[in-house]
């Protein structure tokens, strides 16, 4: 599991190799298998025989992390807190044999992976786009808890140990250098072991900065007024970037302020028991569910269909050179596909190229992606009028204008130089793919793929099946979009698909309170503090008023008889006839004010006569179960498939708050029992809206009961 | 004028007052409002009804600063319409804290006061706040300010305490502490520290030395002769040229140590204890306030005693019990002789010397203490006294009911 080779400089290289893994992890069995290698080093230290010790993996990856399964399942404060400060233990014997450690970091090396390596004393890499750096626990809802956020601290300095594991980012080894998590990136692993020997002889102490008498934390403590200071800004931000729903964050900032203030071992002991709350808490549990096992399901296919062989999309059509057309071709070209740009003339597709172009550079600026890379990229887009181009293509995503006739008749363009392999798409919000479908000849290959804006940062696609779609154009659909690095959510067409449904649902139920007579801003106010990114009226002028209609609309139409019209639907009704439409154009709840800030607009209070006596902790909960009681529906309907897309969907399609771990994982948050009751509490007090459907009887959910 | 009651007491351990000790990973805000929640808990507080928090802080900068009493008060959720209020009488703040609260309810402008102290020695050592007493050169030349334990050591030197006198002392009270804790007589009010996670930090007072013995004590170097050759020996010797020489008597093992801790007592009105359905558990006769001749400093117990007696109408012989801060040896053993009191009924579950001396937080440790001993041997009075900077000396007689 560890190799122990000892050269004849009395260096020692450690390498990494456990068995029956594809990658090195840090759990039980490697720190048990630690404790020899610990006793020989020492035994070999005090004979006078060693200088240093390289640490290595004969894996492609250096350490890929900690033991999920083993976090997920641990529930007992105690146990937590024994094994985390075992764990710790080995990482301050390791820094303190007396001889130089150093980390070679061949391959990734991730989350607490990245903690064994700080707590070595130099950190050495090679040059290889593959290879991804950082410290993302926050992602889960933890923290860097093995000594992690504290040898951070020691090496940055408070606001940017703070900054490196709120971002929690997989960094590249050039970004992971520039952030100062990295001390060298040599060209070759040969060169790697050549320099860390090197490195070792000239450096012959080992010994950290928090080891060393007198040793200061760059840029101080909060024992000074300066920094105590800072850290009280950083405090403020984080309430308006959180909303005080993330407890992660805030620990960080809580172990990095005391931790600052004490000695390195008591530091370390502070974030053990930090950590160990976190790690029994509910708001991690559901993180852990959702964002990591069951993302890490959907992304393997779980519900991909299954018997077709699997599809590489190499060359990609894109109909329409606007923002989200240029946007996903940006997405291609980066994971390696070729783009054809078409517009309706060459000199608007060729804008949209320079677009790509543009963000390219962005890109390389940023440090994502390195100029010859870029380069390389550029010549993989071409821009067209004509639909011939197409020919080559492996599957054509049209986004135009939503607007049908054009859609229908970009696509019917489009798909007459396809060949029988390749796969037609729609990029549409609204029109149902099998209306749009129909006018093809082969609408079992036409298949929706809602994208969400801004593309880049949203992890998720939508994968719409019409009535028509087959089955094989769904796996190949869900390869593409897999392809490009983004989570497949496979949902059924409908009003509104899944996404857009229930967001709907959100807002309507945010302007019904705005009926009852609840301030706007308390609406907006609250809404924000739930987690969710935007509130309900804000969000409302963003799509604009008609679409929020239309959605509703298209409801009415599929359920006849059955429908049961929202109350908010009046009030959208007398907004758009007081030409208050939202939109990019139109004020909505919002009107623009000066200095181009959106305020709530006045004339709301004339409308809507404002009552005090309304309870945030009511309105958060409408807000919030309004929305879990759509996605209940979409299982109850299928127009989602499983309750871990339900939550994964949720929170990568319209931002329900993640520390709920998603839409359905909110009734586990919640408990089953106090949420039936709840809903019909609600049902009896706002009506049928908030009538259960019976699907949730017959789900099985699970955890968070098992926790507090 | 309204009689004040207590009606409860608690502490939490007390930790070494160093890095290594247990309680150093807590801010002193967290051992705060770990008394503040369970002096509530146990009484089920409507914290509403509370008038004021009054807490002793004597090194109130960086954790402890900008009035801790009030964070402590948020820290631990109480409700917002309870102020808090954080006061410095150097070594007698606990009990001040105590007998300020005790003056507003006799005056009816409170009902319900939560008394106390807390102070990190460890996190916030003992004058890093700075002042004019400490570091002044004018002040200090002008009133011969020495530091304390050169005081100590004069007392010392007029009484003629030997260096055994003060080391028998220092062990009896390692040796009544480590019998009172193994017969759990602290359990009554001490609280264990607790993490975020419900892990006891510290569930016993760390710095008592059970096997310690006289050859162990004989063997430590004086603490104080540094100093007091640097020129405050001089200084003394000033003020008290009876004194030939100074006698370097007290050391690391017969002075009180420093320790971590926190301290409530939770007083009020006969009214509002009936009200809320609080027991009472006694009564607070008395207390006094006195300071006198700075140089010699501790040796503010006796008048303070005095006063408090006379103003309960007591003489010594009506106090059965006694908690007089164990300083340093020297402070103890003078007052005792002065008072003529039976040293057997003297901090009978060991003193400062054992268990430390976390300044502010001291006062109210030891009117706990003094309370749960006056039950559980079914007496009726009790006083409890402490000796402070710059000659001050603090004291309450409670009688138990």
């Amino acid at each position: 599991m560890i190799r122990y080779l000892k050269d004849k400089d009395g260096i020692v290289v450690l390498t990494l190799d456990m068995e029956g893994r594809q990658h090195n992890v840090l759990n039980h069995k490697i720190i048990e298998a630690f404790v020899p290698v610990m006793e020989q080093l020492k035994l070999d230290a005090a004979k006078g025989l060693l200088k240093g010790v390289i640490v290595t993996s004969a894996k492609r990856t250096f350490l890929n992390g900690g033991d999920l399964d083993y976090l997920y399942e641990a529930v007992d404060p105690e146990e937590i807190f024994v094994f985390t400060e075992k764990v710790k233990k080995l990482l301050r014997d390791m820094e303190r044999p007396g001889l130089p450690v150093v980390s070679a970091m061949n391959g990734s090396t991730l989350g607490l992976g990245f903690e064994f390596a700080l707590a070595t004393h130099y950190r050495l890499t090679v040059d290889n786009a593959e290879i991804k750096m950082g410290l993302p626990q926050t992602r889960l809802g933890l923290i860097p808890g093995n000594g992690g956020m504290i040898r951070l601290m020691w090496t940055l300095g408070i606001e940017k140990a703070f900054k490196v594991a709120e971002e929690a980012k997989y960094y590249n080894v050039h970004e992971a250098k520039k952030v100062g998590i990295v001390d060298k990136i040599l060209d070759s692993e040969a060169e790697m072991m050549e320099y860390a020997k090197k490195w070792i002889l000239e450096n012959p102490k080992g010994i950290q900065s928090w080891d060393k008498p007198g040793g200061k934390i760059p840029g101080g403590s909060t024992h000074e007024p300066g920094m105590a200071q800072k850290v009280s800004l950083l405090a403020a931000q984080v309430a308006k970037k959180y909303k005080q729903k993330y407890p992660a964050i805030q620990v960080l900032l809580n172990v990095l302020s005391e931790g600052s203030k004490v000695d390195f071992d008591t530091a370390s002991k502070i974030e053990t028991r930090y950590f160990t709350e976190l790690l029994v808490s509910k708001t991690c549990k559901n993180m852990m569910k959702t964002l990591w096992f069951d993302a890490h399901e959907i992304f393997g296919g779980c519900n991909r269909p299954q018997g077709f062989s699997k599809f590489r999309p190499r060359r990609v059509g894109i109909i329409g050179a606007g923002v989200m057309g240029t946007a996903i071709a940006v997405e291609c070209l980066i994971n390696g596909m070729e783009v054809v740009l078409k517009d309706v003339s060459s000199l608007i597709a060729e804008r949209g190229v320079d677009l790509v172009k543009e963000r390219l550079l962005e890109m390389e600026a940023e440090g994502l992606i390195t100029k010859s890379f870029r380069v390389d990229l550029e010549q993989g887009v071409i821009a067209t009028e004509d639909s011939k181009a197409f020919r080559k293509c492996d599957i054509v995503i049209e986004a135009v204008f939503e607007n049908q006739h054009l859609k229908s008749q970009v696509v019917q363009e489009a798909a007459q130089e396809l060949d029988d392999y390749a796969v037609m798409a729609s990029n549409t919000i609204s029109i149902p793919i099998t209306k749009l479908g129909q006018s093809i000849e082969m609408p079992d290959r036409f298949v929706g793929l809602h994208f969400f804006a801004p593309v880049d940062r949203t992890e998720m696609v939508e994968i719409v099946k019409g009535k028509h779609t087959s089955e094989e154009t769904v796996a190949k659909a869900f390869d593409f979009v897999k392809a490009i690095k983004k989570y497949p959510i496979i949902v059924k067409d409908g009003w509104g698909f899944y996404v857009s449904r229930v967001r709907n649902t959100y807002l309507l139920e945010g302007v019904s309170l705005l009926m009852e007579g609840c301030p706007a801003s308390m609406i907006e106010n609250v809404a924000k503090g739930t987690g969710m990114p935007s509130g309900p009226l804000a969000l409302a002028d963003k799509l604009s008023l008609e679409l929020v209609l239309k959605y509703e609309k298209q409801a009415a139409e599929l359920y006849g008889p059955k429908y049961i019209q929202h109350p908010a639907v009046n009030v959208i009704e007398q907004m758009l006839e007081m030409d208050r439409k939202g939109g990019k154009e139109y004020d909505g709840f919002y009107s623009m004010h000066s200095n181009n800030q959106k305020r709530l607009w006045e004339g709301l209070q004339d409308h809507f006569a404002p009552d005090l006596a309304f309870d945030p902790i009511d309105i958060e909960e409408r807000l919030l179960i309004a929305q879990v009681i759509e996605v209940l529906w979409c299982l109850q309907e299928k127009v989602i498939s499983s309750v871990e897309e339900a939550n994964l969907g949720s929170i990568y399609g319209w931002g329900f708050p993640a520390s709920k771990g998603g839409a359905v994982q909110f009734i586990n948050d919640y408990g089953k029992e106090d949420f039936v009751d709840r809903c019909k509490e609600l049902e009896e007090k706002y009506g049928p809206r908030f009538s259960i459907p019976s699907i949730l009887f017959k789900l099985q959910l699970e955890k968070a009961e098992k926790v507090d | 004028m309204q009689d004040v009651f207590i009606y409860d007491t608690v502490r939490t351990p007390r930790g070494k007052g160093k890095r290594t000790g247990s309680l150093y990973e807590r801010r002193p805000i967290d051992l705060l409002s770990t008394m503040l929640d369970a002096i509530k808990k146990r009484n089920e507080l409507n914290t509403a009804e509370v008038d004021d928090v009054i807490i002793g802080c004597v090194t109130p900068i960086d954790d402890q600063g900008y009035n801790i009493a009030k964070a402590g008060v948020m820290h631990a959720g109480w409700d917002d319409s309870v102020p808090g209020i954080q006061i410095n009488r150097y070594c007698a703040s606990g009990l001040e804290a105590v007998n300020m609260g005790a003056a507003k309810i006799m005056a009816g402008m409170a009902d319900l006061i939560v008394a106390g102290g807390v102070e990190s020695m460890s996190r916030v050592p003992m004058g890093t706040d700075g002042g004019a007493l400490l570091h002044d050169p004018e002040l200090i030349n002008n009133n011969n300010y020495v530091q304390q334990g050169v005081s100590a050591d004069l007392i010392a030197t007029l009484e003629g305490f030997t260096r055994e006198q003060l080391d028998e002392f220092a062990l009896s009270s390692h040796k009544k502490a480590a019998f009172a804790a193994e017969q759990e007589y602290f359990s009554k009010s001490m609280i264990p520290v607790v993490d975020c996670n419900g892990l006891t930090i510290l569930g016993k007072d760390e710095a008592v030395r059970p096997n310690t013995s006289k050859e162990a004590l004989s063997r430590l170097d004086a603490s104080f002769e540094q100093l007091g050759e640097a020129g405050f020996a001089t200084m003394a010797m000033l003020k008290y040229p009876l004194a030939e020489y100074l006698d370097y008597v007290h050391t690391a093992g017969n002075s009180s140590g420093i320790v971590d801790g926190a301290s409530l007592a939770l007083i009020g009105s006969a009214a509002i204890g009936e009200k809320m359905g609080l027991k009472k558990r006694a009564k607070l006769v008395a207390s006094a306030l006195v300071s006198t001749e700075p140089t010699i400093m501790l040796t503010g117990i006796v008048p303070a005693v005095q006063k408090a007696l006379s103003k309960a109408g007591l003489t010594v012989d009506d106090i059965d019990l006694w908690e007089i801060n164990e300083a340093f040896a020297s402070v103890v053993l003078k007052a005792v002789g002065d008072l003529g009191v039976d040293l057997d009924k003297v901090n009978v579950n060991g003193g400062a010397i054992a268990m430390g001396h976390p300044l502010g937080a001291t006062g109210t440790i030891l009117l706990g203490t003094l309370l749960d001993e006056l039950e559980r041997r079914n007496l009726k009075y009790g006083c409890v006294t402490l000796c402070a900077g710059a000659g001050i000396g603090t004291a309450a007689i409670i009688e138990r009911l």
